[in-house]
């Protein structure tokens, strides 16, 4: 099995957690990207969200397990093809929630090209900037080195 | 239900035969978040794409603001949109009007 292990700056990231954590709570009950499903039934519709979001839960907590006594140890955290898919997707739903409720007053351009003065925001802004970053940078990893572990689950072609 | 999905989407959904037989799209919109090697990545895994076809559409979504991902018959293409979604991708479903 493919794994790759990274060592992180403790200093850096682990007040980054707590945003993380906070961002996991909010996302309990919500869609981190709401959907428009007009064209399903009340009922359906229901069931549809509910099973979005409990693998969106079980995707967020598949991430915060990485966090565990090893990292706050040595500053390692693991990735291989069993938790790649889901915190991957958790990398995008918490990067989704950041924009939402804490980088509105960010423009869209300065996040995709990551433009911004640090030095002009204030201290939630930047840290909440920071784990947009964080986070795109655990996905670019994982994409990197397991995305063929990650496609290799995945079966035939049809389109 | 194909086997390259990786959940199964909600059952019990009460359909009309004419939904069922008419062609349904698979819409993809563009988000500002997602990165590009992310959607690459999902469309190869979702819908069996390979790397050219999964960065032709990904590039459509960017430029354009949206892509047909899929077009077939509706409880296929219901499977893709909550796959899609499952990865965090704004899908839609649209009947397929030019059929």
């Amino acid at each position: 099995m493919k794994r790759v292990e990274v060592k992180l700056s403790l200093p850096v990231v682990a007040p980054l957690l707590d945003v993380i954590r906070e961002l996991s709570f909010e996302l309990e009950k919500v869609l981190a990207a709401p959907q428009a499903l007009h064209d399903l039934d009340q009922e359906f519709r229901g069931a549809w969200i509910g099973e979005l979001l409990e693998g969106q839960n079980e995707d967020l907590r598949a991430l915060l397990s990485l966090f565990d006594g090893e990292f706050f140890a040595e500053g390692v955290v693991a990735f291989d093809e069993t938790n790649a898919e889901p915190i991957v997707r958790a990398c995008t739903a918490f990067r989704l929630q950041l924009r939402e409720r804490r980088l509105k007053t960010l423009s869209d351009e300065a996040l995709e090209t990551g433009d911004i003065d640090m030095g002009g925001l204030d201290e939630a802004v930047r840290k909440a900037f920071m784990c947009y970053l964080f986070l795109a940078t655990v996905q670019e990893l994982i994409i990197q080195h397991l995305d063929s572990s990650i496609i290799g689950s995945s079966g035939s072609s049809q389109h | 239900m194909p086997e390259y999905r990786t959940h199964t989407r909600p059952e019990s959904r009460a359909s009309t035969e004419a939904q069922e037989e008419s062609a349904w799209r698979v819409v993809v919109l563009n988000d500002p978040v997602n990165l590009m090697s992310y959607v690459v990545m999902v469309f190869k895994k979702v819908l069996g794409f390979d790397e050219s076809k999964a960065r032709k559409h990904m590039l459509e979504v960017h430029e354009q603001g949206r892509s047909v991902v899929w077009t077939g018959v509706r409880e296929t293409a219901e499977a893709h949109v909550f796959t899609l979604q499952q990865w965090h991708l704004t899908a839609v479903l649209e009947p397929d009007e030019t059929r």
